[in-house]
């Protein structure tokens, strides 16, 4: 009897969707207008989804003529760009991306993407719209060597460094006055293993190379140079592993943590851990998760020389290739990248806003007035350089040696200096 | 009329075996020579052109450091695999059909065993990184309680693989335990009865008994551990290591997925996976070698 039912319930869904589909294709050479296209991201729901989601919501509201699909990519940039290359390859791709800073040139070198000059070019309300609203540096973040816009900056993160104050008052530090140089974190840090018996400090070991970039240049190194045209890899400088050995050392006399991502993170929310150096990105979820009260500080410097922080995040890359969906993705992005939408978005993640003068005026001036965090975080937006991004099409696997080595490095089976110098040359065999 | 019948009988045999035979020839065998004539190129999957390279790609793969150390991770998986899922349920199984008398104990050890299986191995590395945890999780706090420091469970090469493999055993060891059981209880009980009428100690009941009557069904959990435990071992690689640290628990698995959809290098991957291949034929015949023989077929 009940199986009988069930039977009869599928067939007249089979039956029902046979009608709609039909009835779809019809409907549409009549109305012949709304125009769909799909939004890739890698918004997880604890890390700014649900903005995701309302930002597409409103946009079709306002938009009659449009349909937005928003696809969520686990695995943060790397995972999107497998599933975009895995997407290509079959023919079918997506119209408007999210791109992470450190996919760049793999990004050019590698897919066929819609440029979005020429997008603005025939719009004729807004032909000046990247110049008009966005300083020359930050639309350098996704421009290639060679001066190319692939794309257009949407997120813009930058490493910090925060602090438990109920760790640092335990330890009988100040922690209204977190650490400024990396001498100061290491002090700290030892202090905090020893008053309290927490480890000290944790950077973050995602699967990319992004804050361990920020500490190696803050100490004058450098990640890439070009040699007789060539890229070449310039991470085996002295610099490079003086400031690499620090970690190690905090690691090895146990007042620095070596450990997975989310063990770091786990451990920082419920009070292992004094400092943690990550993204700005991660504020508004660890203020959230926390028991005490989350504080970030700008990331530090080396005594007397300049802070480099890498741009972390994702810029908007258009992939359509029919002209009316390439107008539906241009209308969108313009849309994301309104002073409106952006200040949804980076009160949803943490990120901050690319767009000109966003801080001066308007709600999301509001928002920073009352974030001290986000204030430490927008203090180190004129130290901002550009992640480092390997060309060619061994850039990933290159990218994968830089994450092996750390933790050759962290884990004191070889010091920085050695360890380095032999990931150079595997690295520059690939390039 | 013998010598005829049985050769139309031959004749229609091949012919119900047809349909079989074309699903495993399309579905298995075209895809092996498919990515044999991939291990020959190199591609990343959406270029127009693929660029023909010979043998360097397996040549790559032999001059590299990586490929032994893969080797050697694959060969220390399998023995912790077999640990976990093989020795560890065929001992449980006995300890349950016939050392435990009391049947209402039996079904409960049997479902507390089994609950593991039915959760998804993705749950289930989430919860192992929060017990393996090294200043926050349940083991480091037991390791603390004895004045010991929790190690970096999955930043050590060596210990990461032991933290990987008990995720595989927590949640393959109930439905061997399971299988286990099944061939144990159709032992007939009258061999057992004579061996005890013999004043046999439980330990010669399970060696001159147990094991030779539950030969088959142990070949076939053996088989499985090993070939089943290598692909498991995909999940919680890829969620909470990524093969890390420095390639410390990769495997000849994950390193095809690695090559193929994480660098997209594919002729690499596809050199990789012949090999891994090689490695499953290399497997099977020093099972059918050394262990079929010893196997007691009761029919």
């Amino acid at each position: 009897m009940n199986w009988k039912k069930t039977m009869a319930l599928a067939l007249a869904g089979v039956l029902s969707l046979g009608v709609l589909g039909c009835g779809g294709s019809t409907g549409s050479k009549s109305a012949d207008k709304k125009v769909k296209i799909e939004y890739w991201h890698v918004a997880s729901e604890s890390f700014g989804g649900a903005t995701v989601k309302q930002l597409v919501d409103e946009f079709n509201k306002s938009h009659p003529d449009i349909e937005v699909t928003a696809k969520y990519n686990p695995d943060m940039y790397k995972g999107l760009t497998q599933n975009l290359q895995a997407a290509m390859a079959s023919g079918k791709n997506p119209d408007v991306v999210q791109m992470g800073y450190s996919y760049l040139n793999y990004a050019n070198d590698n897919l066929k993407y819609t440029d979005l000059n020429d997008l603005a070019k025939q719009d004729d309300k807004d032909k000046n719209f990247l110049k008009n609203n966005f300083l020359p540096n930050v639309l350098a973040l996704a421009q290639t060597e060679d001066g190319k816009q692939i794309g257009l900056p949407y997120s813009v993160s930058v490493p910090v460094l925060y602090i438990n104050p109920d760790l640092f008052k335990q330890a009988g530090l100040d922690p209204d006055n977190p650490p400024k140089t990396w001498d100061e974190v290491k002090k700290a840090a030892e202090t905090i293993k020893a008053k309290t018996g927490n480890a000290g400090f944790f950077m973050q070991e995602y699967a990319d190379n992004w804050a361990q970039q920020a500490l190696i240049e803050s100490n004058g190194g450098a990640m890439l140079k070009k040699e007789n045209g060539k890229v070449r890899a310039a991470f085996d400088s002295p610099e490079a592993a003086q400031a690499y050995q620090l970690l190690a050392d905090m690691v090895k006399d146990g007042s620095g943590l070596h450990a997975t991502n989310e063990e770091g993170f786990q451990a920082y929310l419920s009070g292992k851990v004094g400092m943690v150096c990550t993204t700005i990105g991660k504020r508004a979820n660890f203020e959230k998760s926390a028991n005490f009260k989350v504080v970030a500080a700008p990331f530090p410097v080396f005594q007397g020389k300049p802070r480099k922080v890498p741009a972390g995040g994702n810029f908007l890359m258009c992939f359509s290739k029919d002209p009316a969906k390439q107008k539906a993705a241009w209308e969108f992005i313009k849309y994301l990248e309104s002073n409106d939408a952006l200040t949804k978005w980076s009160t949803g993640t943490g990120y901050l806003p690319p767009r000109k003068g966003m801080d001066k005026e308007g709600a999301f001036k509001k928002v920073i007035d009352s974030n001290k965090n986000i204030q430490a975080a927008l203090s180190t937006m004129p130290n901002l350089v550009k992640w480092a991004s390997f060309p060619g099409q061994n850039g990933l696997k290159a990218e994968q040696l830089l994450i092996d080595v750390r933790d050759v490095i962290l884990s004191g089976k070889e010091p920085a200096a050695q360890a380095l110098q032999e990931t150079a040359a595997k690295v520059n065999e690939l390039l | 009329m013998l010598h005829s019948s049985s050769r139309t009988g031959g004749n229609r045999a091949w012919l119900y075996l047809l349909p079989a035979v074309l699903v495993f020839v399309i579905f298995y065998y075209r895809p092996l020579l498919e990515d044999a004539y991939l291990s020959f190129f190199q591609w990343n999957m959406i270029s127009p052109t693929m660029k023909f390279v010979g043998l360097s790609n397996y040549q790559q793969i032999f001059a590299s450091k990586e490929f032994g150390k893969i080797l050697g991770n694959t060969g220390v998986l399998v023995v912790l695999l077999l640990i976990f899922n093989f020795l560890l349920p065929y001992g449980f199984a006995f300890v349950l059909t016939q050392l435990i008398g009391n049947k209402k104990a039996q079904a409960l050890f049997r479902s507390v065993f089994f609950l593991p299986s039915t959760i998804s191995l993705a749950v289930a590395s989430i919860i192992f990184l929060w017990m393996y945890n090294p200043l926050a999780g349940p083991v480091s706090l037991v390791l603390k309680a004895f004045g010991l420091e929790s190690p970096r469970w999955f930043k050590e090469s060596g210990l990461v693989i032991f933290a990987l493999s008990t995720i595989i055993g927590w949640k393959a060891f109930g439905y061997n335990l399971i299988v286990l059981i099944a061939a144990m209880v159709s032992v007939p009980r009258e061999l057992i009865e004579a061996a005890k009428l013999e004043n046999a100690s439980n330990w010669t009941i399970f060696r001159k008994v147990i094991v030779p009557m539950t030969s088959p069904t142990a070949l076939y959990v053996f088989t499985i551990t090993i070939i089943f435990g290598l692909q498991y071992m995909l999940v919680p690689t890829n969620m909470l290591t990524q093969g890390g640290p420095d390639q410390g628990s990769s495997n000849i698995v994950y390193i095809v997925y690695q090559y193929a959809l994480v660098f997209f290098q594919t002729g690499k991957s596809a050199a990789f996976a012949m090999l891994c291949m090689a490695v499953y034929v290399i497997f099977l015949f020093l099972k059918a070698r050394f262990l079929d023989k010893r196997v007691h077929y009761e029919n």
